[in-house]
């Protein structure tokens, strides 16, 4: 107590100062209309700039779960968009029944294990059949060649990466149409090699690789990557090496896309074989 | 005793007239508001106790700013500028200290000392005036000006009623 009022008497006339500024100050933030908008702006502005911070922080913490609903949602307006463009190619068509007019089915899935560094790659996704996956569906990711499902639990999917020397894909040059079979030689895991391409075609570095269609794996034009360098060897064809699209070190949401016309085009094609 | 305290009563009431009647109308082009009803926080006595300078500077800010018509304006920089005087008057204090009883004007002191010390207590009084006034630091160098101009006006002005004095 003593103690107090010693401080007190030390600092009385500090007190009083802040004690009769404080008046002041209050009269003039209350009492003149100009200082009043300016005094509740300046609060109004820190409360905001707080406010603002905590929700770019909860926006931050939710991005994994926008990620997922955007990615689902992208995957059902896909579907949309696959039964609305798809042309009816007969003209008997009497009922509008959607499914048969479109031909792919996409569903998008999270890649939970990945590899890089063997020579055979595989990753995981976390949808199996269960989910509507089945063996020999394609997988990209944003847009780009990713690999083919080979096997299915009921939850969990194994893929083959394009990054395994097993992979064969029948890819094209988009600007002349000319196609070869895309594999992986195993060493850089950007780089593809495009062969069976012919020398009398032009090609360029920089020219687009993209899937053809015909393995009815992948739809037609999903790109694959560019033409990064291309050499002679042998008497008749191009070994085109090809920077690949997808970077295999961070795929993370990857889009399954099923041919639902599939088998009917297989069936059809052994008949003749 | 009582006669000193009528004069200074005298002396605030033609100080608060002469401010609001004729230097409150004085603008020259936006820059120059002299406020010389300072002079009379000037002048008290230097052994004030400092609760009353406060209190005293506390009531002149406030009645002017009854007139101006800006509540808390001039109250808060007039405080201020009691709360930083006596701080000032130690640091200005002559080798042999304060005679008992005198008030710090340019009669006692001389016109050097008076200069610095009415310039100093001046300066701070418009500086928290005026930013107090514009209330925003986007124009500071401009609200800078106005109180180096406006400081030089008060000045000169409560130099000339100094000399006024002594010459009387």
């Amino acid at each position: 107590m003593r103690s107090l009022l010693n401080f007190l008497a030390r600092f009385n006339n500090l007190i009083i100062f802040l004690l009769l500024e404080g008046i002041a100050i209050y009269l003039l933030a209350t009492g003149n209309n100009y200082h009043n908008t300016r005094v509740i702006l300046g609060i109004r502005g820190i409360t905001n700039g707080v406010e603002e911070s905590i929700s770019n922080t909860r926006n931050y913490l939710n991005l994994r779960v926008i990620n997922q609903v955007l990615s689902e949602e992208n995957v059902a307006l896909r579907n949309r968009i696959g039964r609305l463009t798809e042309k009816s190619s007969s003209l008997f068509f009497s009922v509008t029944d959607t499914v048969y007019r479109q031909q792919y089915n996409h569903t998008s899935a999270e890649v939970i294990n990945n590899s890089v560094t063997r020579q055979k790659n595989f990753f995981t996704v976390n949808k199996g059949y269960l989910q509507g996956v089945a063996v020999d569906m394609a997988v990209t990711s944003d847009n780009a060649v990713t690999g083919v499902i080979v096997g299915c639990s009921a939850n969990f999917s194994v893929a083959m990466s394009v990054l395994n020397q097993d992979f064969k894909l029948s890819t094209r040059i988009r600007s002349n149409g000319y196609f070869g079979s895309l594999s992986w030689d195993g060493r850089h895991y950007r780089k593809a090699i495009l062969s069976e391409i012919p020398q009398h075609v032009s090609v360029n570095v920089g020219d687009t690789i993209e899937t053809t269609g015909y393995s009815a794996i992948f739809p037609e034009g999903i790109m694959v990557g560019t033409v990064s360098e291309f050499e002679k060897v042998g008497g008749d064809f191009y070994k085109i090496t090809v920077d690949l699209k997808s970077d295999f070190k961070k795929i993370d949401f990857v889009d399954i896309i099923g041919n639902m016309k599939k088998n009917e085009q297989l069936e059809l094609e052994n008949k003749f074989q | 005793m009582i006669n000193r305290i009528l004069r200074h009563i005298i002396f605030f009431i033609l100080l608060i007239l002469l401010q609001v009647l004729f230097f409150n109308n004085i603008q020259f082009s936006g820059y120059v508001n002299p406020y010389i009803y300072i002079m009379f926080i000037l002048l008290l006595p230097v052994e004030i106790p400092s609760w009353l300078l406060l209190l005293l500077s506390f009531a002149t800010g406030l009645i002017i700013d009854f007139f101006t018509g800006s509540p808390g304006m001039h109250t808060s920089a007039t405080v201020l500028a009691g709360f930083v005087r006596p701080q000032i008057l130690t640091v200005l204090s002559p080798r042999d200290g304060y005679e008992p009883g005198a008030s710090p004007s340019m009669l006692t002191y001389g016109f050097r000392w008076f200069l610095i010390y009415s310039l100093t207590i001046i300066l701070i009084h418009h500086t928290a005036l005026f930013y107090l006034e514009v209330f925003r630091l986007s124009e500071f160098f401009r609200t800078m000006l106005r109180v180096l101009l406006s400081s030089l006006f008060s000045l000169t002005f409560i130099l000339l009623g100094e000399f006024y004095r002594r010459g009387k």
